[in-house]
């Protein structure tokens, strides 16, 4: 596409997108409202393309090359594998026959535990433990430096309240009335400060982000435009 | 045992062996580094590795029936004269048309893509700062006052103006200190709850996949 092209179509359809802040005027939100299904037209191809291109397609190659293996069980059960897998996914076109929707519910078992798994490892090595290690570990010489020691205890301080914070356990009083500790409140409400704070600066680096997107759709505007 | 109940123990059995898998697996240290130790790791890594093979198959291919779903959705609201459908189709057929014609070429998502990706992100600037002026109207109290003012020290600290020296150093002190401390918290608050959630999975506990 030349590139002129692309740049009238990023120009209208840019426009077309901005036509939103003109609100609810009926020839206008078409605009909008088009641009908004083009693009839930496009994600959903290039979606279909990346998934083929990706994953389908190099699988199949494999398949038909005897010197790969994906395991180390030879190449025999790579075709084992990709034929069960093309078993499953006919199973997932039972989903609308309600006698057989039981086939389709053990597959998306199948693929909700594996997926669940890859999840419990991922949560427990690439963040639970190193997080807990990096918030109790003090690094080394930090005991000559009186500021960053604070920092660091501040942190910790931070991340156990903040943790506390979502610690819902009350005691019944003598009147079997839920009751939360003083303590326990104590910890609560500095935790909420932290996670407050959190959520702020969250908010506001997102609010820094779309300023620079929309500064850039703004200069592409007025480029195209002169 | 019910048909329910297979499901259920289908979960169970798959889940504890690729849990087991993942963990023992392919970490011959685990073993004391003994005679054997390797190979002894590398069985039981494999059957993660097949089941993890087989889902990322699976997963694709119920993509393509994701897809599939949504254009029959579609063509069933053009029959009843909806226009919008009729542009979903039309893009999705000319991108498909692009990609068929133009291998390799990637103008089409610099042209459409991008630009209604960027320009859809940059309105959201807007409904972001109305919602910031909102929490002071809905919420004035002492936490709705420490999220505006962590805002407004993150944003004027952001400007690169030699007069907000003092403001820049404490949203970078913010940012060090309690923000830190704060994401880890939450970060640590979503492991634990992965951990919870793909445990209750894999007992059977969580039965998402009834539908």
């Amino acid at each position: 596409m030349a590139e002129n092209t692309i740049a009238l179509v990023s120009f209208l359809l840019t426009l077309m997108v901005f036509s939103y802040i003109l609100g609810d005027i009926p020839l206008v939100s078409v605009l909008y409202r088009s641009a908004v299904f083009i693009f839930a037209g496009m994600t959903a191809a290039f979606t279909l393309v990346v998934t083929y291109e990706g994953l389908i397609l190099p699988y199949l190659q494999d398949i038909q090359d005897r010197s790969t293996s994906w395991t180390t069980l030879g190449h025999s059960a790579d075709i084992y594998i990709f034929g069960a897998a093309l078993l499953f996914g006919l199973l997932l076109l039972l989903k609308p026959f309600h006698a057989l929707s039981w086939l389709t519910n053990s597959v998306l078992a199948v693929v909700i535990v594996v997926g669940a798994s890859v999840a419990v490892v991922g949560a427990l090595s690439g963040t639970l433990f190193p997080l807990l290690q990096a918030t109790a570990a003090l690094p080394a010489g930090i005991t000559q430096d009186f500021s960053a020691m604070m920092d660091r205890l501040l942190v910790f301080v931070g991340t156990m309240t903040a943790l506390f914070y979502f610690h819902y356990q009350l005691r019944a009083n003598r009147d079997g009335l839920a009751q939360g500790s003083r303590l326990g409140q104590g910890f609560r409400h500095i935790g909420k400060a932290f996670i407050v704070t959190t959520l702020g600066a969250i908010y506001a680096s997102t609010i820094l982000t779309c300023l620079t997107i929309l500064t850039e759709r703004i200069s592409f505007l007025f480029q195209f435009g002169a | 045992m019910g048909r329910a109940g297979i499901s259920a123990f289908v979960a169970f059995a798959v889940g504890l062996l690729t849990l087991l898998s993942l963990l023992l697996g392919d970490n011959p240290a685990l073993f004391g580094g003994q005679p054997g130790s390797e190979v002894l790791a590398e069985r039981l890594a494999l059957p993660g590795d097949v089941l993890l093979r087989l889902v990322v198959i699976v997963v694709a291919l119920s993509i393509v029936i994701g897809i599939a779903n949504l254009l029959y959705v579609h063509v069933g609201r053009v029959a009843r004269g909806k226009f919008y459908s009729a542009v979903l189709l039309a893009s999705f057929a000319f991108t498909i048309y692009w990609y068929v014609t133009n291998r390799g070429d990637s103008s089409l998502l610099e042209a459409a893509q991008v630009p209604i990706e960027s320009a859809l992100a940059s309105l959201l600037f807007f409904s972001l700062v109305y919602g910031g002026a909102r929490v002071m109207r809905k919420r004035a109290d002492i936490w709705g006052l420490l999220f505006v003012a962590v805002v407004i020290i993150v944003l004027l600290g952001s400007l690169p103006l030699a007069e907000l020296a003092p403001v820049k150093a404490w949203s970078d002190w913010l940012m060090a200190v309690p923000v830190s401390a704060g994401a880890r918290a939450i970060l640590l608050g979503i492991a634990l709850g992965t951990v919870v959630a793909g445990v209750r999975a894999m007992l059977g506990q969580d039965r998402s996949y009834r539908g």
